[in-house]
């Protein structure tokens, strides 16, 4: 059975549903339980979110790249797309929030933390800012970037289950 | 027999049920819109209002509910804070058979109050 897959689709919101589908039934099919395979689809979904949010996609560049890879006890998930100069602010903040999460012992902190700061936050202030910390929380994943040739950047998830 | 009132948005449904003393959000589907504050805050401050007009307990029920996305925790914790702040009475109803609802809704326990007025739930 093959222990990876990679998809790719066009950056369009309506596109996240058809992943997270194809991800949890790739991830049943190596045995792992129902809620590790909740639990990763999640941390696979916020990932493209936030992909599909803070890339920079154009005629020739518009997809995101996803791959998954299943070991004995580890899944990594790895999610693609491109960006510009214009998205190195962006950069700057997933490092920063990436060293923070870091920071805390327990990722629960972190999370209780993030949730605080957010509920005191304007209602029609549209910004989460959960995700990173939902996903090291409830998908007890350590996350990573790097951005590559082209500017594709890569974030990553590795969970253990 | 309350009033019942429906919403859909995509592919998350609420259903309010107004009783006598309670006004109960059932959630059910998935929440999974770029921006479900859009659609989920208008609903939740309005039982926010009604709520403290009639003195009447806001029930959110989220057994039903298969998934969310983390932009629709953002709405959730809003009115969580603001009911805190308040006088309103909010619980959270949630399957704590199912580890995602678990792990999700376990961690709004902070913002419970004391005397329970807010209280979040984890039903068997």
């Amino acid at each position: 059975m093959k222990r990876s897959m990679r998809l790719a689709v066009k950056a369009k919101w309506g596109e996240i549903e058809k992943i997270r589908n194809k991800s949890s039934r790739f991830l049943e099919s190596h045995g792992l339980t129902s809620d590790s395979v909740q639990a990763l689809t999640m941390v696979i979904s916020e990932l493209i979110e936030n992909s599909m949010k803070y890339g920079k996609f154009t005629p020739q560049k518009n997809k995101v790249t996803v791959d998954i890879h299943v070991d004995e006890d580890i899944v990594i998930a790895e999610i693609i797309n491109p960006i510009d100069e214009t998205a190195y602010k962006h950069l700057k903040e997933l490092d920063k929030t990436i060293q923070w999460i870091r920071g805390y012992q327990d990722p629960f902190q972190a999370y209780a933390e993030r949730l605080k700061t957010v509920s005191k936050k304007p209602l029609s202030d549209e910004e989460s800012g959960l995700g990173l910390t939902r996903i090291a929380y409830e998908g007890k994943a350590i996350l990573d970037f790097f951005l590559g040739e082209d500017d594709l950047l890569n974030v990553s998830a590795v969970a253990n289950f | 027999m309350g009033k019942r009132e429906s919403f859909v948005s995509n592919l998350l449904r609420i259903e309010v049920q107004e009783d006598n003393d309670s006004i109960v959000a059932y959630w059910s589907g998935k929440s999974v819109d770029r921006n479900p504050g859009k659609f989920i805050t208008p609903i939740l401050v309005g039982l926010l209002n009604k709520s403290s007009d009639l003195k009447k307990q806001i029930i959110l029920d989220f057994q039903q509910l298969d998934y969310m996305n983390s932009s629709t925790i953002t709405p959730v914790i809003k009115i969580l804070e603001r009911a805190k702040r308040g006088k309103a009475q909010v619980t959270v109803l949630y399957k704590k058979l199912l580890k995602w609802q678990d792990l999700s809704f376990s961690a709004l326990e902070i913002f419970q109050t004391r005397d329970k007025r807010v209280e979040i739930k984890g039903l068997q």
